[in-house]
């Protein structure tokens, strides 16, 4: 195998950890907020079994979840699991990070001081326009480095996919290395993954820059 | 009070990463690095300990040639790493030489293998051409995976024709979704095949073959004074029967059990 070869399937691999990190991202931000609300819920039954699957989600690790979401289905109904790999990988890969954004999140929310709340009410804010208007922004200007942290995470663990046989840009290093007998698909892989996390780095500084209004 | 913890425990990890080295200078240490889950070759056993025709078949090298035994079970993909860093001093898990031929000293060939087409009973896979459009799954860097991959000597054309060739980190998760019906067959070395068969009916093997070839001991290439050791060992266990005493404990590999008595031959 020429190099040319071997940096070009690699970086068919790398597409496909690409597409596995964006949508992940796209599916648990929102949702980490929604987990939130529940978290945060009046009633408390729904607010308990929130803390429960918080709990499950940092509790076991995520190749385990990603085995469960994928054979579950087959081995607790009998259900035909035919082309269901990617869903799986989805599903396990969003509900697992929404938690760690979830308590992100909640972190921002907890840290805002109870005055604004009351300022807020005295001036006329709904809730909803008091959440809206005056904690959110400061809530995302607060957490933007931890959530910077968790998405760089997000990017290396990508790698666990490969326990679905979903051919990410790690699994291919692992196999063509080993057919190869070189170290060298481990390398490229190694600057693949680097040069996406600079650019999450990157752009996730830009954003934090652009929210400095009071500088 | 805390500074004399700290000193105690500093001199007490010193005094065992002493007593680690001197333990190590009397008698040659033989490190086997294998994969842990290869069974019946090297797996972790019923009472959780490491097993397995090769590892048992290890300690009795070892002992015949009066060397420590060291169990370095390792990441099958990792394994070239392994020997070269010197974490062990060979690959023994089953290792196919057919087409590794130059990359290793090899050791004299112990046991036949042939990769098989495993599917569900009832399943209308008959033959190899019935394969096509269908999803195939087999265990990275394994034999049958390299055999998949090369058009030239194996069978890459006829990977060409499959709907997907489904490529899994273990056989134990191939076997799973082949249970669960979310591939149609599993590409694995016959033994392999024939254990986790044993322990779950309602599968076969296609009756043609995919590929043939031999497990043997892969070594680093200037290590063949250890090769040659070891080989002298092996003669030695099969013509006292020991070896023979191994394979009998494993009825799924025995019958490919191709070393034979000096005498014999």
């Amino acid at each position: 195998m020429t190099f040319g070869t071997m940096l070009s399937t690699m970086a068919g691999g790398m597409l496909k950890t690409v597409l596995l990190f964006v949508l992940t991202l796209v599916g648990s931000l929102p949702l980490g907020m929604l987990v939130v609300f529940l978290k945060k819920s009046k009633f408390k039954p729904i607010a308990w079994i929130t803390d429960i699957y918080i709990a499950i989600m940092r509790g076991t690790p995520l190749m385990l979840q990603l085995l469960v979401w994928y054979f579950g289905p087959y081995y607790l109904f009998g259900m035909n699991i035919r082309g269901y790999k990617f869903p799986a990988l989805l599903i396990g890969f969003i509900m697992n990070y929404a938690a760690y954004f979830a308590e992100i999140y909640r972190s921002g929310i907890d840290s805002m001081p109870v005055g604004q709340y009351e300022a807020a009410e005295i001036l006329g804010y709904t809730k909803f326009q008091t959440f809206m208007r005056i904690i959110l922004p400061q809530v995302i200007k607060r957490i933007l480095p931890s959530v910077t942290n968790e998405v760089i995470t997000l990017v290396k663990d990508t790698s666990l996919a490969s326990a679905l046989a979903y051919q990410e840009v790690f699994s291919l290093a692992k196999q063509i290395s080993a057919s190869q007998t070189s170290f060298m698909p481990f390398v490229i892989a190694g600057i693949f993954y680097f040069v996406a996390n600079y650019l999450v780095a990157w752009i996730m500084n830009r954003i934090e820059k652009s929210m400095q209004y009071y500088k | 009070m805390k500074k004399f913890l700290a000193i105690g425990l500093t001199v007490l990890t010193l005094a065992m990463l002493l007593s680690g080295c001197t333990a190590k200078k009397d008698g040659k240490v033989f490190k086997h690095g294998f994969d842990l889950d290869y069974p019946p070759y090297s797996y972790i056993d019923d009472n959780g300990e490491v097993g397995g025709f090769d590892v048992e078949l290890c300690k009795a090298v070892c002992e015949y040639n009066g060397w420590t035994y060291e169990a370095v079970p390792f990441n099958w993909d990792a394994k070239d790493a392994e020997l070269n860093a010197g974490n062990c001093d060979c690959i023994w898990s089953g290792f196919t030489r057919n087409g590794r031929e130059d990359d290793y000293t090899w050791s004299m060939s112990y046991s036949d293998n042939t990769q098989m087409i495993m599917v569900p009973d009832g399943s209308d896979i008959t033959t190899l051409a019935d394969l096509a459009g269908k999803a195939v799954g087999v265990q990275t860097a394994t034999s049958a995976y390299d055999l998949l991959q090369d058009s030239e000597e194996g069978q890459g054309e006829l990977a060409a024709t499959f709907s997907s060739l489904e490529i899994y980190d273990t056989y134990t998760i191939a076997f799973n979704d082949l249970q669960a019906g979310g591939i149609d067959a599993i590409a694995i070395d016959i033994t392999s095949g024939n254990y986790l068969m044993s322990s779950t009916p309602g599968y076969h093997f296609l009756d043609e073959a995919l590929g043939s070839e031999q497990y043997a001991i892969g070594f680093r290439k200037d290590d063949t004074e250890l090769c040659e050791q070891v080989n002298t060992a092996l003669q030695a266990l099969v013509d006292n029967g020991t070896y023979d005493a191994i394979g009998q404990k494993y009825p799924e590999i025995y019958e490919f059990l191709c070393l034979k008595p000096a005498t014999a031959e």
